[in-house]
């Protein structure tokens, strides 16, 4: 791709002060959205006290029946899993269900606002498992003080569980406990905030890649933001062949650079931030965000939910045909349409109400399913980039354009295909203690993520959860 | 520490080093690095802050130890574009151990390389051309300090067969 700078494009030459006045305008709308979703969100969470409840899977006729489903007889397939453990996945839940663990360190955009309050997110999360991904999801925060007390929590509670979320952690110490337990535990481990969003950034990239006709091991790659998401997507990127000398990351000092006045610092701090600090940027290119774009193919910002981060004098400094995700929720970097105004081909956000929305949940319960479903040990980057692709090729199914790079949350039918996917890369790398063909995995994944929507509506129906309540709510009456 | 020091492994196959005996024309180029390090040490414990004349400081020291018998200070340089640049040094002394044998004992105080060129064995080139430097002048034995926090460095020097002799505790007045 060319490294020089593009003249600017006709939208680049529009009158600012018209742009701005829209955009102010537009803010508005959106943050009287957001504050009104709110508003709701806290009268509903009122109404239904929770979003998740623990529901028999099995019949009971009687109290007789928990003579099989307890106690005594029950002492008989704990024998069993005690001869051999590995059947504790066909013999329980566990095979099914996965933890949520957060420490509340950082939840959403909200920061270091602990456990309790991390609650309603991880109930929120537990809700999306189970219905998008069929899988049976646990929330879980823990009121730990240090990260060793963290992987000791988790490591205590694996026995249940099949596979373990980690939740809103803050970074950097969330690297070091993935790697972690990834390393002591024999279930996948996966933090949601490092994996789905890069591997969901990667799918859009590579689609967003063939719409605009480059090839990934020769495009110059701009990462705005060196958090958890960030590194995830560049470690993924360099596996995929991006070249790690046309990488560059920028955080709050500048851009990353081996010669960096911090990076002894980061030796010590923050070790990952490290290692890519000495092998990105190639050509040693100093300073900012502004010197970091110049000639850019692609600029990935996941760092400040601040308009006007990434600005349109940034995109214009790109290449020809720009490719710019703004990933910061609820409000990314900078507008689509400011972008796209700038010169940029293809824009991604990390909202709903715009194209080429890159969301974790395109990924995390797909993912789950499929690893779940071939009871694996671990959770590699191969994994990871077998969904990203899967999820790419969802979207290409149904035709590639500047506008639809992903699939949206609409397009359910990708989801089976990517856990396939995923239960099928396990059994290649030999990680699976299930090993089906892919159409087996496919199907299962079909019926298994097709399920919660049916209990939902039948749950409805039955009148067992209660309707959404009109705004304001009411206080919700109890039902026995 | 009774250990012969390594023998000095191949020049390392990344950026290529050359390392040399540093002269009163390198010390300007050393100082950055020692400050660099100094600096980095006081991320281990507040007792290691930085004095704010520390940069007068080291261009004295560092010129006292090019012209001191007893003392080691090298310089690596780089290769390619960062030929005749310094990019590393290692700083020790030769001292006296009145009770113990080996008699003498060659402490490295510090030993720098700027990021990019470390790994490769580039440290560890380094420091097996200052523990044969320390050797020549009498050293039987190897030491090297650096902060009791700083794990990398501890890591470091165990996977090059040093182990913990004696240990300094401190505490502020």
């Amino acid at each position: 791709m060319a490294e020089s700078a593009p003249a600017p494009t006709p939208a680049a030459r529009l009158p600012r002060r018209r742009v701005s006045r829209s955009e102010a305008a537009a803010d508005r709308l959106r943050e009287g959205q957001t504050e009104a979703l709110g508003q709701r969100a806290v009268e509903l969470a009122r109404f239904y006290a929770g979003k998740v409840e623990t529901v028999p899977k099995v019949p009971v006729r009687s109290l007789h029946d928990f003579s099989l489903w307890y106690t005594p007889g029950i002492a008989e397939v704990s024998r069993a899993i005690h001869r051999d453990p590995d059947l504790a996945f066909e013999l329980t839940g566990r095979w099914n269900t996965v933890a949520i663990v957060t420490d509340g360190s950082r939840v959403l955009g909200l920061g270091d606002i602990g456990p309790r309050a991390a609650l309603p997110v991880m109930e929120g999360k537990a809700l999306l498992f189970k219905f998008l991904g069929g899988v049976d999801a646990v929330p879980l925060p823990v009121q730990v003080g240090s990260p060793d007390a963290f992987l000791s929590a988790v490591e205590s509670i694996a026995p249940a569980f099949g596979g373990v979320n980690l939740e809103d952690i803050a970074s950097p110490k969330c690297f070091g406990i993935l790697e972690e337990l990834s390393q002591r535990l024999e279930i996948p481990v996966w933090h949601d905030d490092q994996l789905g969003t890069a591997a969901a950034t990667v799918a859009g990239l590579v689609n967003a890649l063939t719409v605009t006709g480059r090839d990934v091991r020769e495009i110059r790659t701009v990462l705005l933001g060196a958090g958890a998401a960030n590194l995830a997507t560049a470690r993924l990127l360099l596996a995929l062949g991006q070249s790690p000398e046309r990488l560059s990351l920028v955080d709050q000092h500048g851009i990353l650079d081996a010669e960096r006045d911090d990076v002894d610092e980061l030796s010590i701090r923050h070790p990952w931030k490290y290692r890519l600090a000495l092998k990105t940027n190639g050509g040693g290119r100093t300073g900012g965000l502004a010197e970091a774009v110049a000639g850019a193919d692609v600029i990935v910002a996941a760092s400040t939910p601040v308009p006007g981060t990434l600005r349109p004098e940034h995109v214009r400094a790109m290449a020809p045909q720009g490719i710019v995700f703004a990933l910061a929720n609820p409000v990314p970097e900078i507008w689509p349409e400011v972008a796209r105004a700038a010169g940029a081909a293809v824009v991604a956000t990390g909202r709903s109400d715009f194209p080429n929305q890159v969301n974790n949940s395109l990924v995390f319960p797909a993912v789950f399913r499929g690893v779940l479903d071939a009871r694996a040990r671990a959770m590699p980057d191969e994994i990871v980039l077998a969904a990203a692709r899967e999820l790419a090729r969802g979207a290409e199914r149904k035709g590639l354009s500047p506008h639809h790079i992903l699939p949206t949350m609409e397009e359910a039918e990708v989801f089976p295909h990517v856990a396939a996917a995923v239960a099928s890369q396990a059994v290649a790398l030999g990680i699976a203690r299930r090993r089906h063909s892919h159409d087996e995995f496919l199907e299962r994944a079909r019926q298994l993520m097709a399920r919660p929507a049916r209990l939902v509506r039948a749950l409805a129906r039955a009148r067992l959860t209660e309707p959404m309540p009109r705004a304001p709510a009411k206080p919700r009456r109890f039902r026995a | 520490m009774t250990a012969e020091p390594p023998a000095a492994p191949p020049a390392p196959a990344g950026p290529p080093l050359h390392v040399r005996p540093a002269r009163d024309a390198d010390v300007a180029a050393i100082v950055p690095l020692l400050l660099r390090l100094k600096r980095l040490n006081e991320e281990f414990d507040p007792l290691l802050k930085v004095r704010e004349d520390a940069d007068a400081r080291a261009g004295e020291i560092l010129r006292a130890q090019v012209a001191d018998p007893k003392a080691v200070l090298l310089v690596a340089e780089g290769a390619g574009n960062d030929r005749d640049k310094v990019v590393g040094f290692v700083r020790a002394i030769v001292r006296e151990r009145p009770f113990y044998v080996p008699q003498q004992e060659g402490v490295i105080v510090d030993i720098y390389l700027l990021p990019l060129y470390r790994r490769r064995s580039a440290g560890e080139y380094l420091l097996a051309e200052a523990s044969r430097a320390l050797k020549a002048k009498g050293a039987g034995v190897v030491t090297a300090e650096f902060p009791a926090q700083n794990e990398i460095a501890g890591r470091f020097y165990a996977k090059r067969g040093f182990r913990p002799m004696t240990a300094i505790h401190a505490r502020p007045l």
